[in-house]
């Protein structure tokens, strides 16, 4: 059993294991909350709805969309529901008995709360009529008395030319309703919403031909409408017509525009008793529905202590029924059979755990454990903690490894922080950075809950920030980059004359001291300071970036070990890093020893000693140009071109090298294995055949069918293409480290421009304007620097990083292609529904 | 100061990364701390060995204009 390391996924085992029916669901309850075991499909032809446990899951289901009720209903009435404790995810598994009360109890506040709703409803719709009801008999009493005046409008129509009495002449309220009877003038009164008002007048004149007389009057209050739910403004109505015909046309009019229709007396005292009781009874609903609501918020609240921790456990019995519908269930030995891939050094833990299940639950069967052998290829588990979960994280977006290869997570610790340095350095911003690493670290227990996804994002990174910043200060301090400032420690190794005037232009002699560490401070405010600085940065880009890519390259010999593929180091590996060293290795050197040598040094007489100091870039360029031919004048050392020669010849020899050998060691194998295997292909077969006994006998005549497949042009155009990739590669991916380089130039010219624009000016004031000055200025540039230097360009040298990992680093070894491991835990499960 | 002070620290890296090396107590993380040591020994030598490297003979010397003029 291999020991837990980060370098290479861990080693999983397949095991099978037989648990009797009675305790299957302890056990597999347990085995979710432990989380170490992802279970195989053992029914895979077999239909969802005709699994063994669907019954239960339904009803399951049922009891769920309950407690997704209850959360609505509680939300509704902004009730807060308590939230689980960490250690009540840990609560022990149910048995069917409580299953069974939790589904009761459900099932009873259910229909409690749907009456309590039901009867709210009810009460809510009569209190809105009522409300309405008074407003019309408030409105339709100025109708009526406004009517008086206008029984001329209508009573032109009418036959009794002569009837001296006019309508509504005398006292209203006596001959009211004798008149209105005898000459047939009928009202409909009723509340129609604003905006239909205009649609409703217009289609009632075209249909009547004007044989109406309609009034109106706005509620001043916008009422609730009981059918939509919604607050809308109304008008409340009046029309008066005569004829039983258009009064019926008229209402059913008014219906179909959706207004709403109420009876009123025309006798003014009728009215007014009515408008008291109406009054009366808007009382009395008052008092009722409060009463309704306050005992449903009772009732809630009771419900809203319990209901986290009852969904919790419906999920998990769920989850536990949907796994147990992946066995194989034995008729005769009454037991399941479950099948799934664990860490190996995970095993001892497992069946603790099945053991203690089967005590817990106090019978006597115990459940067996056995490991099988098997050709399947495993998932991938990477174990890490939460320290290295980050890091373990970014390189899993990219692709999950493949069993047991290599893991660049765990270089990623370092390298990623360090590159970032490398384009951020600047040791004020590293160190706010920090800051804000250091506080999320500091409180991780309690910044776990926050819910928003952004801040979950930087959360879940927040050690990767922590190093990044700690890095960024160290490389700050190698820039001498403090804000923008330098600092300055040591002696420096310039000397400034000190006979000049204002407008010359000095230049400092070296004293034959170097600044110990990091950049000498006499660059800083020079004018050619960027010439210095962006040579040695773009020399430090190539010099990282190639040493990078070569430990990338050198990571592929572990790989070929561990696959049992040693041929390949000397037909894959041995070619790729010739190839790499020869071309970039040799500019490396050449960068360090062009370096090294002291070109304006002169000898006793005062000549120098050196030529002028070679362009490298153009050195590397006629090597490839010119071969063996170099300019005495412009070399970097005697013997240089022989040397370039063979390093160049030892290039192009690697080419064809990885192009051809591989393929053709391949095409060897493979005729070998065939004359071999062709003897013993009955024995392979049966072998094969035991030992994937539940369910893995397809997958074990697959491995024996691929190993006879071998199609050599597919292995030679996957080698031409790997070739051509590698080499065109190794150039267009060093050139890709300059970025290295581009955003640290990018990050100090902004660090210094807002230095110098936003605080800087304010320097040269001095009295009140001096002080406001600098506040106004410090404020912004405090806040420019919080955004856009720690944000926007942390985010961007994030980025570049990333890419940089991704493919220049990954591109060299990483295969990338495995099958996560995701086990059976409850955590997983909760977390994943709770989104 | 001189260039051999590059070897120097060279060889200092060199015993710190073995003394971490051979130090880390077993358990699961072994080989997770002892990446982190010796990387992080490696990265910031060579950053800090590329400027000193790169400072040791400069090729140009800083210029200034404009300065006010020197008062000792």
């Amino acid at each position: 059993m291999a020991p837990t390391t980060l370098f290479r996924s861990e080693e999983m085992s397949l095991i099978q294991l037989y648990i009797p029916a009675e305790v299957a669901q302890p056990c597999v309850a347990e085995l979710g909350e432990l989380g170490k075991v992802q279970f195989r499909d053992l029914n895979p032809e077999v239909n969802a709805f005709q699994r063994a446990f669907v019954s239960e899951i339904r009803r399951l289901d049922e009891m769920e969309r309950l407690c997704r009720f209850f959360n609505t209903q509680i939300e509704k009435a902004e009730i807060p529901i308590r939230p689980l404790t960490a250690a009540a995810y840990g609560s022990r598994a149910r048995s069917a008995q409580e299953i069974d009360d939790l589904e009761e109890k459900l099932k009873e506040h259910e229909g409690r709360i749907i009456q309590m709703n039901g009867s709210y409803e009810t009460l809510q719709r009569r209190y809105l009529q009522l409300t309405e009801l008074r407003h019309v008999l408030r409105e339709t009493g100025g109708f009526f008395e406004q009517a008086e005046s206008r029984q001329d409008t209508i009573r032109n129509s009418m036959d009794e030319g002569d009837a001296s009495t006019p309508l509504l002449e005398h006292d209203v309220e006596q001959q009211n309703h004798d008149e209105m009877g005898r000459l047939n003038l009928g009202y409909v009164t009723g509340v129609i919403s604003r905006a239909r008002m205009q649609t409703f007048e217009r289609v009632l004149w075209r249909s009547l031909r004007g044989n109406l007389y309609m009034n109106s009057a706005e509620i001043d209050e916008p009422i609730t409408d009981p059918d939509s739910d919604e607050v809308i403004d109304k008008n409340v109505f009046a029309i008066f017509a005569h004829g039983r015909e258009i009064i019926n046309k008229i209402k059913k009019i008014s219906q179909s525009l959706g207004a709403t229709l109420y009876t009123v007396d025309d006798s003014a005292d009728k009215r007014r008793d009515a408008y008291l009781e109406v009054t009366g009874r808007i009382e009395d609903l008052n008092n009722v529905l409060s009463n309704t609501s306050q005992t449903r918020r009772a009732e809630l609240q009771k419900i809203a202590e319990n209901l986290t921790s009852w969904t919790t456990v419906v999920r998990k019995e769920k989850a536990i029924y949907h796994t147990m519908n992946l066995f194989n269930y034995d008729v005769n030995r009454k037991c399941l059979i479950a099948e799934g891939w664990c860490a190996s050094n995970d095993i001892s833990i497992i069946q603790h755990a099945l053991k203690n299940a089967t005590e817990a639950s106090g019978t006597n069967l115990p459940s067996i454990l056995t490991e099988l052998t098997t050709k399947k290829k495993p998932p991938t588990f990477h174990r890490t903690n939460k320290f290295t979960e980050g890091f373990q994280a970014v390189i899993d977006a990219y692709g999950i490894a493949r069993y047991r290869e290599v893991n660049p997570g765990l270089f990623t610790i370092i390298s990623f922080p360090y590159l970032f340095a490398i384009m951020f350095g600047d040791v004020g911003h590293g160190f706010l950075m920090f800051l804000f690493a250091l506080y999320l670290v500091l409180n991780e227990k309690k910044l776990a809950k926050v819910d928003n996804d952004i801040f979950s994002m930087f959360f879940s990174g927040r050690y990767m920030v922590l190093l990044m910043g700690l890095f960024s200060m160290y490389v700050g301090f190698i820039y001498n980059d403090m804000f923008s400032l330098s600092l300055d420690f040591w002696k420096t190794g310039f000397d400034w004359p000190t006979e000049y005037n204002s407008t010359d232009t000095i230049e400092a002699t070296p004293n034959g001291n170097v600044y110990p560490f990091g950049f000498d401070p006499s660059w800083h405010g020079s004018e050619n300071f960027l010439l210095f600085s962006n040579s040695y940065k773009m020399k430090q880009a190539i010099i990282i970036g190639v040493i990078h890519m070569l430990f990338g390259i050198c990571l592929q010999v572990y790989n070929h070990v561990n696959f049992k593929n040693k041929m390949f180091i000397w037909l894959e590996f041995l070619p790729q890093i010739l190839f790499m060293s020869s071309i970039f290795g040799y500019l490396t050197f050449c960068i360090m020893y062009k370096w090294s040598v002291d070109w304006w040094a002169l000898d006793e007489n005062g000549n120098h000693i050196h030529n002028a100091p070679p362009n490298l870039l153009n050195m590397l360029i006629y090597m490839f140009l010119s071969p063996g031919n170099v300019n005495p004048e412009e070399q970097l050392y005697p013997g240089q071109g022989p040397i370039q020669t063979i390093l160049l010849l030892i290039a192009v020899v690697c080419v064809p090298w990885m192009w051809f050998a591989k393929p053709y060691y391949l095409k060897a194998q493979h005729n070998k294995h065939h004359y071999q295997s062709v003897a013993g292909d009955d024995d392979v077969a049966y072998d094969e055949e035991q030992n994937g006994h539940a369910g893995g006998s397809n997958e074990a005549t697959e491995d024996d069918e691929e190993e006879e497949e071998f199609e050599f042009s597919e292995v030679m155009i996957h080698q031409t293409i790997h070739t051509i990739e590698f080499c065109l590669n190794c150039i267009s991916n060093t050139a890709s480290y300059l970025r290295l380089w581009a955003l640290s130039l990018a990050h100090a010219q902004l660090s210094s421009v807002l230095w110098d624009m936003t605080f800087k000016i304010w320097f040269g004031f001095s009295g009140v304007i001096g002080v406001i000055g600098l506040f106004i200025g410090f404020a912004m540039w405090f806040s420019l620097t919080i955004f856009i230097l720690l944000g926007m360009e942390g985010l961007s040298a994030f980025l570049h990083t990333l890419r940089l990992h991704w493919v220049e680093f990954d591109g060299k070894f990483y295969m990338a292609d495995g099958v996560k491991f995701e086990p059976f835990a409850f955590k997983t499960v909760l977390e994943a529904k709770s989104e | 100061m001189s260039g051999y002070n590059l070897i120097w620290v060279f060889i200092a890296g060199v015993i710190a990364s073995a003394a971490g090396y051979l130090l880390t107590p077993k358990g699961d993380n072994q080989t997770v701390i002892r990446t982190i040591i010796i990387m992080t020994i490696a990265c910031c030598y060579m950053s800090w060995a590329i400027t000193y490297l790169a400072q040791l003979h400069p090729l140009i010397f800083p210029k200034k204009t404009g300065l006010r003029p020197h008062l000792e």
